[in-house]
């Protein structure tokens, strides 16, 4: 069996003297990238401050590849915490950032200079070395702090929301350096965000924080497609909520009528929650809706339709926008739909 | 504005650098007078004499200002030191418990001079401090610390201690943190922090008696011995160099502003 580059067990860490996050497990193996999502003030930032051995935190276990740092200060965890904002040396050049974590090592200097050049040429910066960090652009900024966090080759990098400050054509110029230095130095990565798409696109595992507890670990597919928790599913924002009861036959009553759904549900009121895909406009559907608005996103144009008093968003999926206020027909697919017991 | 407004704020500023630049210009003059009594305009001859001794070491103004120089140096370094950690606490203090540190460090200042002296030397006679330099150099520091650590109080205010956390994460251990981090980013407010150490030792008289008890000669005592002699030109040619320090400090202190503003261009 591989070691894992990071392995954590029942970790507490409290919020200042609030009580704090509770009983967190979830191991990542090196090279791959864990996404951490969860609300404001979920404690994203204090777990990996945990990690890193910047905040108190208690442990059963807190292994970095193999080894267990719980009680090791944060310059011997080989874990290197990287701020929301690139925080770089502003006393030093940008060659000198890059070769701080060599220097406090003691790597000689001819050494120490051609790694240097090798992190810079990484995220493209060749040029830069002798530049000071007030001279650079927020791009080049994060990148420099990109290639300073991976120069001493740690297992495990923590990103507490790298691309939050950003505008999006930055975002992906930041982005592509994480992936081209996790590509080339290979650590296990944790990245801490907020943007579910960002969370889809970049992570091999998702974890999903809420009240102060990992609600999930999975695939960001198998997360997508079947969150395991009512509370999960709000948060993955599916935008359709219906209330109803499960009845004895498998069936799922509500105002969309009855529909049989595939799984084993428990009898009892129940809660569906769905993507607006579930939902189909279509020339013979089960039952006739109008249209109450247009909403147009970047990618999708969605139509709000209201539905036994309540309002449903559903996907045109490349239909000619219906007009306001007509009445349209409207098949579901039972199967896209997730049934919880409700709270 | 109006002109009768505007006349009236340069003849202000007039008299403000009059009332400063008048009493420098006539002890420059009286440090180089000779035989300068009532009515005269200006002394009956010049003499360079009291300047002479003074910069080939030789009499006692020269052994006052060396000593109050290792007094003051001592004194801004032993303020830093001290100052640092403990305005860094303070800073990172909130609430009452901030108030309540900030009026405790400021209360040395806050009290009279003698007052605080009288204090010191019950105390500092009882452990055998009283008549000697280390003595002097204790008691200068007890007001220099209390102003050195409200001053970096303030500037830990401002300080983004996620630099340094930055560097442990980084792999530098505490001490590396501070040598290669935290102190050359605080070069500058130690450099002002120890200038104020070192002007407030510099002119520094009622402790300077009382706990050195007139063993200790530094500038300013000798200035005033000098004075209340009515030996004037060596008076002014030591109240003269008293400036010095002083003066340089606000050059220096221009100098990093305009540093400051071409580095924020």
């Amino acid at each position: 069996m591989s070691t894992a580059a990071l392995r954590i067990e029942r970790l507490s860490a409290p919020f200042g003297s609030a009580p704090g996050l509770e009983d967190l497990s979830f191991e990542v193996q090196s090279g791959e990238r864990f996404v951490l999502l969860g609300a404001s003030g979920a404690g994203k930032t204090t777990l990996l401050r945990a990690i890193a051995g910047l905040a108190p935190a208690a442990a059963r276990r807190m292994e970095v590849a193999g080894y267990d740092v719980a009680a090791l200060p944060p310059e011997r965890r080989d874990v290197v915490y990287l701020h929301q904002t690139p925080l770089l040396f502003p006393h030093l050049t940008v060659g000198r950032n890059v070769g701080f974590p060599l220097r406090v090592r003691k790597v000689p200097a001819a050494q120490a200079a051609k790694r240097v050049e090798e992190a810079l040429s990484a995220v493209h910066l060749e040029s830069f070395a002798d530049r000071m960090p007030h001279t650079l652009s927020g791009g080049q900024r994060h990148r420099v702090a990109l290639a300073r966090a991976i120069i001493a080759r740690p297992a495990v990098l923590l990103l507490d929301e790298p691309f939050a400050s950003l505008d999006p054509s930055l975002r992906q110029e930041v982005r592509e350096a994480v992936l081209t230095i996790q590509r080339e130095y290979g650590p296990a990565l944790v990245l801490v965000t907020h943007d579910l798409d960002e969370a889809g696109l970049l992570g091999d595992q998702v974890g999903v924080l809420l009240r102060r507890r990992l609600a999930q670990v999975d695939r960001p597919a198998q997360l997508f497609a079947r969150p395991t928790s009512l509370e999960v599913a709000r948060f993955l924002g599916m935008p359709n909520e219906v209330v109803g009861r499960i009845a004895e036959q498998g069936c799922f009553e509500s105002v969309l009528g009855v529909l049989r759904v595939s799984r084993t549900i428990a009898p009892g009121p129940s809660v569906a929650l769905f993507r607006p895909e579930a939902v189909r406009i279509c020339e013979r559907g089960f039952m006739a809706a109008p249209v109450v608005a247009l909403r147009h996103r970047v990618h999708q144009t969605t139509a709000i339709v209201e539905v036994g008093g309540t309002r449903l968003e559903v996907a045109l999926g490349g239909a000619r926008p219906p007009a306001a206020h007509s009445l349209v027909q409207l098949s579901i697919d039972p199967d896209q739909l997730m049934i919880f017991p409700a709270p | 504005m109006s002109s009768v407004l505007r006349a009236g704020r340069t003849a202000g500023l007039l008299c403000l650098g009059l009332s400063a630049l008048l009493p420098m210009l006539l002890l420059a003059i009286w440090s180089v007078g000779d035989s300068w009594f009532y009515p005269a305009l200006w002394p009956s001859r010049l003499t360079a004499e009291s300047w002479r001794a003074l910069l080939s070491g030789e009499g006692r103004l020269w052994a006052a200002a060396v000593t109050s120089m290792l007094l003051a140096a001592g004194t801004g370094a032993m303020a830093c030191i001290v100052a640092l950690p403990v305005g860094r606490a303070l800073a990172r203090l909130d609430g009452w418990r901030r108030h309540l540190g900030a009026a405790l460090t400021f209360l040395p200042v806050a009290a009279p001079p003698v007052a605080l002296a009288t204090g010191l030397q019950f105390s500092f006679l009882s452990l055998g401090l009283g008549g000697r330099p280390i003595g002097v150099l204790l008691a200068h520091a007890v007001p220099a610390v209390a102003y050195v650590s409200l001053y970096f109080t303030g500037v830990f205010a401002g300080f983004d201690a996620r630099v340094e956390e930055e560097a442990r994460s980084l792999g530098a251990s505490a001490g590396q943190t501070f040598w290669f981090i935290t102190l050359p980013l605080l070069r500058r407010p130690l450099a002002e922090g120890f200038a104020l150490g070192f002007l407030i030792s510099w002119s520094q008289m009622p402790l300077t008696l009382l706990i050195g008890g007139g063993a200790v000669r530094t500038l300013p005592i000798e200035v005033f011995a000098f004075v209340e002699a009515g030996q004037d030109r060596i008076a002014a040619t030591g109240a003269l160099v008293l400036l010095v320090p002083a003066l340089v400090a606000l050059a220096a202190a221009r100098l990093a502003a305009s540093r400051t503003e071409v580095a924020a261009v």
